[in-house]
């Protein structure tokens, strides 16, 4: 049993659950992920029994990726613990050990001198022990690797929080018009723009947060990579469409109203004699007998925007093409042609509160961490009268930075 | 201003060559001058890449051709800084025509100068990609002095020994660099993906590979500081691992699709 628990908290098995996570995130990046069952069958085959069974479709939903990850937690915390006994009150003991410790290079006393200088520019602080005599600095080098594997811990819960409880929609809204969240909370969109005004593509929408206390975000601006954040929620521009823009004026009475249509709708009085909007094109081509062809694909913008429309009159149909500045009378009714209007597609995410700022919180301590690790080693070097040895749990550097103080010295002192 | 990159090219690609002759025939000078002209090419790689920026009005690091261009100036740079620094000369036979071949790739890659899309308008953008140059420069160097460690140690004298050990720390020290600098990457990358796409993480291959190669290269540190283990072996690692760092930056781009797929 406790060789068992000893190989689950052990370096050892730590690797190994990396390296199995980053061979499922092999076969994950390859192999496209979440498609119908269809694709996997004609590209691949026979092969696709396979890749349904082992669930190489859905690789990072899969219980056995997910059950790594537990396990790289698990390990994490375990050898975190296990680490943060050993640092406590060891830093007085680091000192003492090494001032027991055997020389293992040999100097002259101009060496040992030479040294100790260079320890001394080096800002080492100086302990002593009858004899000997211990530099030290960094001392806080030795939390880095802890404060690296604890940041890896959080990273993972923190992560999960964050990637499993915001709750995203994905929705359209037209410029004047406000959506309304399940808890009550309102966001409006005041205008939507596709340029900027120098005629870079820049989505820009402004919007309005109203919180269901009545708290309220006044007038915000987004765009692409700058969502606004009020209370827990963010709203991201996140795509944008645009819809046949028609006002219908009553010829009797003078009353107008103008529609922003962005589906198939059957605009009339009585229900009978009207006008059908069915689509609306973003251009055409007219060959040169005058025949017109619609574009459907577009990159962005409405050139030419045509609308494909159904006039109904006395029970006769007749399909139509109109453009911005056109006019049709049906009826007592007179329908104008607008330019289109455009409108953002917004992500609305809500985030339980703290939850984002922890993980950003925990992202900034393991680069501390990692900073502090490679960069600050803990120098502990012994020295007497005879010599000195460098010790530690990364000696290495000073090794060979003080290897070259004192093989330089010593060729002078030859000399 | 292309001219200026094709200048730098020729003058990377002059300055290998006659670095291999000078082996071949035993003429430090020819090394010397090799050293000479490798900084010049810098110097007018350097002046290519801010004239580019200034042209474009942004980090100059932002489709295939420009990021190739970057990284190859990141290893060049490094290369310099570490041969001022360092007693001994331990990368310039491998490293010099490492920043020819990434620069030989970039070459390959569409050179216009693009508007930067609306996804890449960040402040985030010279963080991630700049770390991304930094980080994979190191890594490639690392791969560099694996690959000389491995020529010096098949000569197996007495007086390999110390440098080879130096080496051994030298790339060591290069993957601690790389791996805080990858680390950063990936890291802005997330908060960057959450303000632009609302996800922290997507598991868009290109993060994938990021995260496999911060695995391997944190497999490589756990074998050498807790597992003890140097020499040829981890050598061998570092070398074995650079084709990963190529895959992370231009295959999976070009190879897999995904969200990365800007250039
Ligand atoms: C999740 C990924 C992990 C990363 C990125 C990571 C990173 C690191 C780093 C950067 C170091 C210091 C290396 C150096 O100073 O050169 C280190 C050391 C160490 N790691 Fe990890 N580690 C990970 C997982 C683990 C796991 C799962 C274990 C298992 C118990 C573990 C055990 C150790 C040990 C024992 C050391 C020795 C240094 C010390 O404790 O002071 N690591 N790790």
């Amino acid at each position: 049993m406790k060789k068992v628990l000893n190989y689950l908290r052990s370096m050892r098995f730590g690797i190994l659950l990396l390296v199995l996570i980053a061979l499922c995130s092999v076969a994950g990046s390859l192999i496209p992920q979440g498609r119908e069952i269809s694709f996997y069958a004609q590209t691949y085959r026979s092969f696709h029994g396979v890749i349904l069974m082992l669930r190489l479709n859905r690789v990072f939903e899969s219980w056995y990726f997910i059950a790594l990850l537990v396990l790289l937690g698990l390990n994490l915390t375990f050898c975190s613990l296990v680490r943060v006994f050993s640092l406590v009150g060891s830093r007085n003991l680091v000192s003492k050990q090494a001032a027991g410790l055997p020389d293992t290079v040999f100097l002259s006393p101009e060496g040992v001198r030479a040294l100790e200088d260079a320890l001394v520019n080096r800002r080492c602080r100086v302990e002593r022990f009858g004899a000997a005599r211990v530099y030290r600095k960094n001392n806080i080098g030795r939390y880095g690797s802890f404060l690296t594997h604890l940041s890896i811990l959080l990273t993972l819960i923190i992560g999960a929080l964050a990637l499993y409880t915001p709750t995203v929609i994905d929705q359209s809204c037209l410029p004047g018009e406000a959506l309304t969240m399940a808890d009550g909370t309102r966001i409006g969109v005041h205008d939507f723009t596709i340029e900027n005004p120098t005629g870079q593509l820049d989505f820009t929408s402004e919007i309005q947060i109203t919180l269901p206390d009545g708290r309220d975000s006044g007038p915000r601006i987004i765009r692409v990579n700058h969502p606004c954040a009020f209370g827990s929620y963010k709203v991201y521009q996140q795509t944008y469409g645009t819809a046949g823009s028609i006002t219908v004026t009553n010829l009797q009475n003078g009353g107008s109203d103008t529609f922003t249509l962005t589906e198939e709708v059957f605009l009339s009085l009585d229900g009978a004699n009207g006008l059908w909007y069915e689509a609306l094109y973003p251009g055409y081509l007219r060959d040169p007998s005058g025949n017109v062809t619609l574009i459907t694909s577009t990159s962005g913008h409405y050139d030419d925007p045509v609308y494909q429309v159904l006039t109904a009159s006395d029970g006769v149909y007749t399909p139509v093409l109109a453009f911005p500045g056109d006019e049709l009378q049906i009826g007592e009714l007179k329908y104008s042609f607008n330019a289109p209007v455009e409108y953002p597609g917004l992500r609305i995410k809500y985030t339980p509160p703290l939850v984002n700022a922890l993980l950003i919180a925990v992202f900034v301590l393991m680069t501390a961490a990692l900073f502090i690790t490679f960069f600050l080693p803990p120098v502990v070097v012994k020295v007497d009268d005879e010599g000195y040895t460098v010790t530690g749990p990364k000696p290495e550097g000073m090794r060979i930075e003080l290897g070259d103080v004192t093989a330089e010295y010593e060729r002078k002192s030859e000399e | 201003m292309k001219a200026l990159f094709f200048v730098a090219f020729i003058v990377y690609a002059a300055a290998v060559v006659l670095q291999f002759t000078g082996i071949a025939f035993k003429k430090e000078k020819l090394l010397k001058l090799s050293r000479i002209l490798f900084v010049a090419a810098f110097a007018v790689h350097s002046l290519f890449t801010i004239v580019r920026g200034a042209k474009a009005g942004r980090l100059p690091l932002s489709n295939q051709f420009e990021f190739a261009n970057g990284f190859a100036w990141g290893v060049a740079l490094m290369l310099i800084i570490l041969r001022s620094r360092l007693k001994g000369d331990w990368l310039s036979v491998t490293a010099m025509p490492m920043t020819l071949l990434v620069m030989t790739y970039a070459a390959l890659q569409p050179m216009e100068i693009h508007d930067l899309m609306p996804a890449l308008r960040s402040g985030w953008f010279g963080i991630h990609i700049g770390s991304a140059v930094l980080s994979y420069s190191a890594f490639v160097l690392a791969g560099c002095v694996g690959l000389r460690y491995l020529i010096v140690s098949k000569k197996n004298g007495e007086g390999e020994k110390q440098k080879l050990e130096q080496m051994d720390y030298l790339s060591y020290r290069l993957v601690a660099f790389g791996f805080l600098f990858l680390t950063i990457v990936i890291l802005s990358g997330a908060i960057w993906a959450e303000q632009a796409w609302s996800s922290f993480w997507t598991w868009d291959p290109k993060e994938v590979w990021a995260l496999i190669t911060w695995i391997i290269y944190a497999v490589f540190l756990h074998l050498r500081l807790v597992a003890k283990h140097k020499g040829a072996r981890m050598a061998w690692f570092l070398v074995i691992a650079v084709p990963v760092v190529f895959f992370t930056f231009a295959g999976v781009n070009t190879l897999i699709p995904g969200m990365h797929s800007y250039g």
